[in-house]
């Protein structure tokens, strides 16, 4: 969970992700992509990698990388964690609230 | 317009059985959002106008209102402000309510998009809001919420 949101923290590796997210790649081509050196990318591609959220796959001598979708799933269900509660609490004071209003009426 | 800037976007609904003008109260007066947001709320509920919830002590959910269309939609940015870390999220993601009026009530549905646009949400800001939403959603009961044992 920490690994992924540090890896999403840097906005260059939210770029390389979604770069990714679409085809599968090879290092050059995600480097191309962008106005950064190779070592920067496979920097960053090992960061996203190590989180999770990047998988790896040779092809030869080739090494391709692809998005997994499932790595930010847990961002995810934290953030749903977080506004649950609140929505159902949302819900149970605006019923509370209309009926008030409905009370006041009669 | 596609931008890759988005990362993740996260959706709820909730149906409820009060009007969509009940349900607006909730989210523009600061008295009414605290009743589900926090502790303590200053909302100015116009566009660029300050979004800011106390949701616990020290937690302070921040941001700008971007659109409001009562009692239909409003959208805010939504960040954590500086705590014991000191780092600085600006806008780093956007919230957006949408109510929709049934023979019941309201649907509400929320979307937070995270990040909002990569020019607005600084890498280091970004980390420290979503770090602390984590350690925020580790409790899901907003009554017992582990930020106040940290």
């Amino acid at each position: 969970m920490d690994a992924a949101l540090k890896a999403i923290a840097a906005p260059r590796r939210r770029d390389i992700l979604a770069l990714v997210h679409r085809e599968e790649l090879c290092a050059g081509d995600i480097a191309a992509h962008f106005d950064v050196t190779w070592p920067a990318v496979s920097q960053h591609l090992t960061v996203l990698k190590e989180a999770g959220l990047v998988e790896e796959r040779r092809n030869g001598t080739q090494r391709l990388y692809r998005a997994r979708p499932e790595g930010l799933a847990d961002v995810k269900a934290f953030v749903e964690a977080f506004w649950d509660p609140r929505l159902e609490a949302l819900k149970r004071e605006a019923e509370r609230e209309e009926k008030r209003k409905h009370g006041d009426d009669g | 317009m596609e931008t890759t800037a988005e990362t993740t976007r996260v959706e709820r609904e909730v149906a409820i059985a009060a009007s969509p003008e009940t349900v607006w109260e909730f989210l523009v007066d600061p008295e009414k959002a605290v009743r589900w947001m926090g502790i303590e709320a200053t909302l100015d509920p116009q566009p660029g106008g300050r979004y800011r919830v106390v949701v616990l002590p020290g937690q302070v959910a921040s941001g700008e209102f971007v659109e409001l269309d009562p009692p239909r939609r409003a959208v805010w940015t939504w960040g954590w402000e500086p705590g014991s870390k000191g780092t600085v999220p600006v806008g780093a993601s956007t919230v957006a309510i949408d109510l929709e009026p049934t023979d019941a009530g309201t649907l509400v549905r929320l979307t937070h998009a995270l990040p909002a646009d990569s020019a607005s949400a600084h890498g280091e800001g970004w980390e420290h809001y979503l770090s602390r939403l984590a350690v925020a959603a580790t409790g899901a009961d907003p009554g017992a919420d582990p930020w106040l044992s940290r």
